[in-house]
């Protein structure tokens, strides 16, 4: 452990090279540059899948991923959600921005365990090869990211199934580690003076996060692991012929399910937070709101799961407690909206590309919490259950949610990760590009879901044309304008002005900004003291 | 730390530093330990889940049981009878009346018939719910063929009886007024691995 024992180690910037830098890494920032270029990788990975269903979609009997009986299809659409969660959205906002900047944030020199943090992310690597198995092994693993038996189990004989459960496995194993890091870092690591009522409302975010991968995952975990022993050990837990039940798979996975998507949203929120409030020059609105809020969700967030499973014949009462604790969940998340509305109320904004996401979040996340409060409904989701009414739903509150929650935080923090600034004609053009583009995808799809087009199929019925074509348009907008962010990044590292150590004026005030940019490699060896 | 209020600067800096070590390991213990939990709970979901189904009648799952009724009430409901094969069991299974009518109380006493239609010994297992599954709970079984693993032989067919009551509690649960007509299904499994 690096920790300064005498108070001249403090000068001592060491600082290993090379390949070991990297590999042997217990630097919370290299841990989380690491994080964020595996990210990286998995986003341009999932986005390629999702640009492949959107073109199998755009007209009726397409035949791009007709093979093996439209298998190929099932196995892209998995491959496609899963990587999105655990190899996109997850190592960035938790793995990449917490990493690097929850321990900055609370003035902390680094990670409370940092040799479990550089497991955490080595983690990653079996386990995205062990997805990438998943795909190209036997028929592929078709089963859609919820894996439900018996699909998984009789339905997919071969070995691709395997490959995924145990790829999750690795990953799982990663994100709780991580989640105990995390909470360890925030709970004793402050800078005195740093009261959890004064933690900037992204910390909140992770510890948040991090408590529910911590109960969640876990849950996950057991349900895979049953999941197995039922592929290839003979046990019937959730197989009737032997006494068990497939429904308890699903009340297991969506227990863990649940929590994870606020899992994704969560950083997401705090990234929003400090952007607005930065860009508005004014403290958060309602910080106490904000921060026990999310604390809310999170807690809601355990006691909701069935209202993914209101067409499986739970009962009326059941049914009626899921619609009713599932509609509790739009009072904090409201408090939320119109806390950051407030707090731009009577700013003076500037429209600096993360701002123009933040802003974009609020307005799409919305769109989402509007329909989500419609689908909560158990009697309205029984008509409208496993239509693209629900895709266009949870790609608004996470492929956009999250996804502007990631480039905020990445414009955001580009020049204190990097010290260099990005084109601002660059980013806005960026974020208006990917903006009109994912309206265009994921709009038309509520259309589509409300006529009754069923989500995971391969081909429709004339009548869904017209807007699939729309939607599969927006797509290829979107991934260009995602091709572009590469460019802007290239751009910016090439021939970007350097940045100061605040770039952005007095409305940043935490701590990150104190240091100079790019952050140098030891921060806060000794804690400053905040006031 | 309270103690060492007069150390010099730098060994009040090692202390804390100490300080904060010891208080991450017991962080991280009390967190491996919920994490822990978790698991535990999930693998111990399996049995709850059972408990709490046979416990609530919750999906309709039926009681079994233990003393007989005191009384009869007057109150007539049409019990149907459904079957189901699981494709991997080669048995033909249906019900022998399409439905009977009990009073609440009153034991009523139902057969289905079952024929192994292919040429070797088979072992079947059925799963068994009501609807509507809200009187799940009202529903007892004395007894039951479900109860057991059915074994046949090749080409062998039997009676299977069901003998049931509807508790004439019923009559006293207003949200179960609107029932006259429950559902009685049964599907029959392969089992796997036939107990000895």
């Amino acid at each position: 452990m690096s920790y300064a024992t005498t108070a001249d180690y403090v000068h001592d910037d060491h600082h290993p090279t090379g390949w070991r830098r990297w590999v042997l890494s217990t630097n919370h920032k290299d841990i989380g540059t690491m994080y964020i270029i595996f990210g990286a990788f998995g986003a341009f990975f999932g986005a390629t899948l999702s640009l492949l269903i959107r073109l199998q979609l755009a007209h009726p009997h397409g035949t791009i991923l007709a093979g093996q009986e439209f298998q190929i299809y099932n196995v892209v659409l998995t491959a496609h959600g899963l990587l999105m969660i655990f190899f996109f959205i997850m190592p960035v906002l938790i793995g990449g921005f917490g990493n690097w900047f929850v321990p900055l944030m609370i003035g902390a020199p680094d990670m409370a365990f940092p040799r479990l943090n550089n497991i955490s992310f080595w983690l990653l690597i079996p386990s995205l090869i062990l997805l990438t198995l998943s795909i190209v092994v036997g028929s592929g693993a078709g089963t859609g990211w919820t894996f439900y038996p018996p699909l998984s189990s009789v339905g997919h004989p071969d070995a691709a199934v395997d490959f995924m459960l145990v790829s999750l496995h690795l990953a799982g194993a990663s994100s709780i580690l991580g989640a105990i890091n995390f909470i360890t870092t925030i709970i004793n690591m402050r800078a005195p003076g740093m009261t959890m009522h004064k933690l900037p409302l992204f910390v909140w975010g992770i510890l948040v996060t991090a408590f529910l991968l911590l109960l969640a995952v876990p849950v996950l975990a057991g349900a895979i692991t049953m999941l197995l022993t039922d592929r290839g050990f003979g046990t019937s837990f959730f197989e009737p012929a032997g006494g068990g039940d497939p429904i308890l798979f699903q009340h297991l996975f969506w227990f863990f399910g649940h929590p994870e998507v606020y899992i994704m949203i969560m950083p997401a929120f705090g990234i929003v937070s400090q952007v607005i409030s930065t860009f508005a020059r004014k403290a958060v609105f309602g910080y106490l709101g904000m921060v026990y809020a999310m604390v809310a969700i999170g807690m809601i967030g355990f006691v909701v799961w069935a209202h993914h499973m209101f067409t499986v014949g739970l009962d009326v009462n059941a049914n009626a407690y899921f619609t009713a604790a599932t509609l509790i969940i739009a009072v904090p998340t409201g408090i939320k909206v119109f806390s950051w509305i407030a707090t731009m109320w009577g700013g003076s904004l500037i429209f600096e590309t993360p701002m123009l996401y933040a802003i974009g979040f609020i307005i799409l996340f919305v769109i989402g919490g509007v329909t989500g409060v419609t689908l909560a409904n158990g009697g309205v989701d029984i008509s409208l259950h496993d239509t693209y009414f629900v895709v266009a739903h949870f790609h608004y509150v996470l492929s956009m949610g999250a996804l502007f929650g990631v480039f905020a935080g990445f414009y955001y923090w580009f020049p204190k990760m990097t010290g260099k600034m990005i084109s601002k004609f660059m980013g806005n053009l960026q974020f208006w590009l990917t903006f009109i583009g994912v309206n265009m995808i994921f709009f038309p799809m509520h259309f589509l879901g409300l006529a009754g087009m069923p989500r995971r199929i391969p081909d429709y019925p004339e009548a869904y044309a017209g807007w699939n074509y729309i939607s599969s348009l927006g797509s290829i907008l979107t991934f260009s304008a995602g091709l572009f962010f590469a460019y802007i990044v290239f751009h910016a590292f090439k021939w970007g002005k350097k940045a100061s150590a605040n770039p952005w004026g007095t409305g940043a005030s935490t701590l990150e900004w104190t240091v100079p940019s790019p952050a140098p490699f030891h921060t806060f060896e000794t804690q400053p003291q905040v006031s | 730390m309270g103690s060492l209020g007069a150390c010099p600067l730098i060994l009040c800096c090692v202390c804390r530093v100490h300080e904060v070590k010891e208080k991450n390991r017991s962080t991280l213990v009390i967190l491996i330990g919920l994490s822990s939990g978790m698991l535990a709970l999930s693998f111990a979901s399996s049995a709850l889940y059972r408990m709490f189904c046979e416990k609530t009648g919750h999906g309709g799952t039926t009681q079994v049981a233990k003393i007989r009724p005191n009384r009869i009430e007057n109150r007539v409901i049409t019990i149907r009878f459904n079957a189901d094969t699981h494709t991997e069991l080669p048995w033909d299974f249906k019900p022998l009346q399409k439905e009977i009518k009990v009073r609440a109380g009153e034991i009523g006493l139902a057969f289905y018939h079952g024929k192994n239609l292919s040429p070797s010994h088979t072992v079947g297992m059925a799963t068994y719910n009501v609807t509507p599954h809200k009187v799940g709970i009202y529903f007892n079984k004395v007894d039951c063929f479900c109860f057991i693993e059915q074994h046949l032989e090749g080409g062998q067919e039997t009676d299977f009886p069901v003998e049931f009551f509807i508790d004439p509690d019923i009559v006293k649960d207003p949200t179960l007024d609107d029932v006259d007509t429950i559902t009685l299904s049964y599907t029959f499994f392969k089992l796997k691995k036939p107990g000895p």
